[in-house]
């Protein structure tokens, strides 16, 4: 008794060839004379592209996650870590890709490809560690920029907070032309620094149109489509996907399609979702609930501001408001300013900001209710969580939490957690659909 | 000799009430090592580090997240219980997550009149950071300022800085006393010194401290025959560890602590720029995990440390979870042996399996005893 | 009018048959592995027990870990909403329901009618179950009935670590090296159990009158921990383990009702 039109998404073979494209072009860089550096999905990518068209970067939270989808040689990476001395309470993406790297295997194929140098940024502890003993095992040279400057509200305002990271990006660049041997073009970190704010302001106004009931998106599909912005945002045919996917969205709206055929309950997550066990959500379609999404998959990579009207949207781009960007210094200050404008970021300092964001969310997606993941796997994404949950309680919305790990099958029990999710269900006063 | 101090360990609430009816002045608690006392001892505020108390509890679980480290639930404790109701004021420098979130859920549920979030560099070895915490500090005093409503000369910063490093000095000095083949204090008496330190008005602290250097080179009592050892890692404020792993045959000489050595190794020096030197100082202090990039600074510094106080071996603590230990500690293990210091891994909680320590702290001795034989 | 609640637990399975709102007769059994057959003849035995006739039933409803594993239920419920709904036949100014079993630990905010508000359920590398007193008794060698016993006779403080049983556990044997009378160890491990519930409890609110059920009801020295530990007396009902079992029933009861009234048809009797 579907009441909805669903339909797959059009574009969805093509994000996937995509992806693929970009871990190809990766391990292949070196046979064609390219580039190719690691870090994390928060790093600064627009920069490294000033080196040249040839340059691909290996971010290591999507590739840890795609380790971890595999669970096979997820727990042989995980294993391979743990043979070292590693704790096992560490991130969990950090150890799926130290594994691929001790057991000199890449999951699309052949050995760790070895990158040029590492660029990272230092948003938590172990982002940083991270390449520190990445470099040291595959002896490469690295540079990391430290973000350590409160969240965006405070640093709108305070131009040496922006200078910081500035200063530090100009050195991050004289870095990687001595370690690469080019001449850096500013004109290409220009553009780079353009289609960063593209994609990640495109990719908030594709989540935008998930207000909308029913939902054109549910969160599981939303997982393959954000990753492009965590593999590299300033890369020009990923801002050129989400132009073509905002389109596609806009068109299921028009057209009446929606994610699942009988929607009857609106939820929002938290947290990365224990990768390995997506069929989570294909689970929640038996009571007709689906994941609008959540701050996570909407604000890690999308940037956002209020608007006029009080509400969440897309932020406007400098292009937008007719920033000149010409310079290399004024592209380093657009690129600082607007990445810590994240919204997936603010929380590392103050929980209630994260517990704000949310309870909009809640409002604007017409949210019924929340599960949060407690997720072992991540000091990051987890800190906060549970003052997140009594701001959301305290707003009336009901919460469930369930405990697992992003990346570590071993952490996450399927059977009980489903339960847990039935006793939410019966909270929300929902039956199976098909005993209802 | 160390009476004075260990009751300054046991009783630092009554101490702390006392010092505040006494001089009618304000207390901070300070979250972390990285705060900046200099500015707050200028501001005649008592920094009072934050610690927990190594009391099994059941009112933090509904604030954090199990996954976080037991020393951050055991201090988000002591707020909720009330402990620290004295405080007029609470600050945290930036440093580790976890216990930034201990420090966001006691503001959110533990009132106080002042609270202050310092932003603080991670990267220590970045050329990029004392510039940058020199803005940040100036931000901080004049935070400060206004909380006292007193603004603060650079004779007040000096007199700050001066007392400050008049301990400093104070400590090391003793540290010197563990350093010769007989030490003159074992690690337990050690521990109450410096982690008393951190709560006891700096002039009121220097001034026993000094009193017991005078005597300390007579004293009878010594700690010559027990093997040498460093204790490196977490946060460590635990007596009852120490007392065990001296009570078995070790005298604990040096470690790598923040409520050690890390805490006040070096001054803060003389510049005309009095925020300028603050921040150099506690940029180039001995760098947490948490805070040492890009390059190490913090594995060689500790590599110099047990060999001044030629140790025979290390034994490594770490809070369970501790995510900046835990990615440094499989290194730092490596780094040690290599360079000829045998090491004891050992997790701690809020309270620890002193049994089963204990049998291993004794295997340890035994194999460092036989090392020595061949 | 009859209705049947089967909680098919982790160990045991519980079967309750209510006529009007009245109990008039339960059982249990081992669950074992094959959960469909142990709970079909369950049935049998008690309609023949009891002599009723199977088409007097009008629902049967199914809660626990094992509940899609009776094939008869024509409702499944999850123990958290059975708990809470029995608690509230039983004490109807329930606000709080902490429920611990074998295999793990829940607390429930109960609203109107017993309605689920809000529940928390302890997390993994929790020491919050009655497995726990299992192994802790084990560790004691005693029976867990005797742990519970001997931890009364204690008044004995001694602090242990709750966070993690294996930490838990190996402080368990350093007491035992350190020569500490058992009945001070036993008291110690309840007073570990009952920090964790509190804690877990606080999560949803630490609201009274609380009701205590499930297997861990059946534990003295929990219970005094317990009590002690939130400065109340917690309400236990007569039979805790069935508390499951019986609110199944109930639920099968409403919706027989409401059923009844959508399609017109009058109850039975």
């Amino acid at each position: 008794m579907a009441v909805h039109k669903t339909a797959p998404l059009k574009c969805w073979k093509k994000a996937k060839e995509l992806r693929e494209q970009y871990y190809r072009d990766y391990a292949s860089a070196h046979e064609r004379g390219g580039i190719r550096w690691t870090g994390g999905a928060w790093s600064f990518d627009a920069i490294p592209y000033g080196l040249g068209d040839d340059v691909y970067p290996l971010t290591g939270e999507p590739y840890a996650a795609s380790i971890a989808f595999n669970r096979e040689f997820s727990l042989e990476c995980l294993e391979a870590t743990e043979a070292k001395g590693w704790a096992r309470d560490l991130c969990s993406y950090m150890r799926n890709y130290w594994g691929s790297m001790y057991l000199n295997r890449f999951l699309f194929g052949g050995p760790y490809p070895k990158p040029n140098f590492g660029f990272q940024d230092h948003i938590c502890c172990s982002h940083a560690k991270w390449y520190q003993v990445v470099s040291e095992h595959e002896d490469f040279p690295y540079f990391s920029i430290d973000v350590s400057v409160g969240p965006y509200e405070e640093v709108r305002d305070d131009p040496h907070k922006i200078r910081y990271i500035v200063d530090q990006m100009h050195e991050a660049i004289e870095f990687m032309e001595q370690v690469t041997g080019r001449e850096y073009d500013d004109e290409k970190l220009i553009e780079a620094v353009k289609n960063d704010c593209r994609s990640t302001s495109t990719w908030a106004k594709i989540c935008e149109l998930n207000k909308h009931v029913p939902a054109p998106l549910e969160e599981k599909t939303m997982y393959s489509l954000y990753v492009f912005g965590t593999l590299s945002k300033a890369k020009k045919e990923f801002a050129d996907f989400y132009d073509e996917l905002y389109d596609e969205v806009r068109e299921r709206i028009e057209q009446g399609i929606a994610a699942i055929p009988d929607e009857r309950c609106r939820l929002m997550s938290d947290t990365q979702p224990p990768w390995g066990f997506l069929k989570l959500f294909r689970y929640l379609e038996t009571y007709g609930a689906l994941s609008i999404g959540s701050l996570y998959t909407f604000g890690l990579i999308g940037n956002w501001e209020t608007k006029p009207d009080g509400s969440w949207g897309a932020r406007t781009t400098p292009m937008e408001l007719g920033v000149e960007i010409d310079s290399r210094d004024k592209a380093l200050e657009v690129l600082s300013e607007w990445t810590l404008s994240r919204p997936e970021w603010q929380h590392f300092y103050d929980p209630t900001l994260k517990t704000k964001m949310m309870a909009q969310i809640a409002k604007e997606w017409h949210v019924d209710g929340v599960m949060l993941h407690l997720n072992r796997g991540c000091e990051g994404l987890s800190c906060g969580i549970m003052q997140n949950r009594n701001g959301l309680v305290d707003t009336g919305l009901p919460v469930m939490t369930f405990e697992g790990n992003m990346g570590d099958e071993r952490e996450f029990d399927m059977g009980r957690t489903t339960t847990r999710i039935e006793s939410f269900m019966e909270t929300l006063g929902l039956q199976p659909l098909e005993t209802a | 000799m160390f009476s004075q101090f260990e009751t300054w360990y046991r009783d630092r609430h009554d101490y702390a009430r006392r010092w505040k009816e006494r001089t009618g002045g304000k207390v901070f608690g300070c979250f972390c090592s990285y705060v900046p006392e200099e500015i707050l001892v200028a501001a005649d505020i008592l920094p009072v580090r934050v610690l927990g108390n190594h009391e099994p509890q059941d009112v933090t679980e509904q604030h954090l997240f199990g996954m976080f480290c037991p020393f951050c639930r055991d201090v988000l404790a002591q707020g909720l219980k009330g402990r620290y109701e004295y405080l007029d004021g609470i600050t945290i420098a930036q440093s580790c997550i976890h216990l930034r979130q201990t420090y966001r859920s006691w503001e959110e549920n533990v009132p106080h009149d002042f609270t202050y979030y310092l932003p603080h560099p991670m990267h220590v070895a970045s050329p990029h950071a004392v510039p940058y915490l020199y803005e940040e500090l100036k931000k901080f005093r004049a935070a400060v300022e206004q909380f006292t409503g007193k603004p603060l000369s650079d004779d007040d910063l000096d007199r700050g800085i001066r007392l400050v490093n008049e301990n400093r000095a104070a400590l090391h000095e003793l540290y010197a006393h563990r350093k010769g083949p007989v030490p003159k204090l074992s690690g337990l008496e050690a521990m109450w010194v410096t982690v008393s330190s951190m709560w006891v008005d700096k002039e009121e602290h220097t001034a026993e401290l000094r009193k017991v250097l005078a005597q300390l080179d007579e004293r009878e009592e010594q700690f010559g025959d027990g093997t040498r050892l460093m204790l490196v890692g977490s946060e460590n404020d635990d007596t009852d560890f120490i007392r065990m792993v001296e009570a078995v045959g070790a005298t604990v000489v040096t470690d790598d602590h923040c409520t050690g050595t890390r805490y006040f190794w070096n001054e803060t020096p003389e510049l005309d720029d009095r925020i300028e030197a603050i921040a150099k100082r506690y940029v180039e202090r001995p760098a947490c995990p948490a805070k040492d990039h890009v390059a190490r600074t913090r594995f060689p510094h500790i590599l110099k440390l047990a060999r001044d106080f030629d140790v025979a071996g290390v034994i490594l603590i770490q809070q369970k979870f501790c995510d900046p230990h835990e990615a440094d500690m499989v290194p730092l293990r490596s780094y040690l042996e290599e360079n000829g210091f045998p090491t004891l891994f050992l997790e701690f909680d809020v309270t620890v399996p002193m049994g089963q320590f204990r049998i291993r702290t004794e295997a340890f001795l035994e194999m460092l005893m036989e090392e020595d034989l061949f | 009018m009859i209705t049947i609640g089967v909680d098919v637990g982790a160990k045991n399975a519980k079967l309750l048959v209510l006529r009007d709102g009245e109990i008039v007769g339960k059982k249990s059994r081992e669950s074992g592995f094959d959960q469909e057959t142990v709970t079909n003849e369950l049935l049998a035995a008690t309609l023949a027990e009891f002599g009723i006739d199977r088409d007097e039933v009008t629902g049967i409803c199914s809660t626990g870990a094992g509940r899609k594993a009776v094939q008869y239920a024509g409702d499944k419920i999850t123990e958290v909403t059975a708990a809470a709904r029995a608690c509230f036949e039983l004490y109807p100014d329930t606000k709080t329901v902490i429920d611990v079993g074998a295999e793990e630990g829940r607390a429930i905010r109960s609203g109107e009618r017993g309605k689920v508000e809000d529940f928390a359920i302890n997390e993994k590398c929790a020491a919050g179950s009655g497995a726990f007193t299992e192994a802790m008794a084990r560790a004691l060698e005693v029976s867990v009935d005797e742990l519970g016993r001997i931890s009364l006779k204690s008044d004995a403080s001694v602090p242990m670590n709750a966070q993690c049983a294996v930490f838990a556990e190996s402080e368990v044997i350093s007491l035992l090296h350190a020569r500490t009378p058992k009945q001070d160890i036993a008291k110690a491990i309840h007073d570990a159990i009952a920090s964790r519930i509190v804690s877990m409890t606080r999560r949803v609110g630490l609201n009274k009158p609380v009701v205590l059920v499930g297997g861990m009801a059946r534990n003295v020295g929990f219970i005094h921990s317990l009590n002690t530990a939130m400065q109340d007396e917690v309400r236990i009902p007569d039979a805790p383990e069935m508390i499951a079992a019986y609110g199944a029933a109930l639920v099968a009861a409403e919706r027989a009702v409401v059923a009844a009234t959508e399609t017109g048809a009058s109850g039975p009797g």
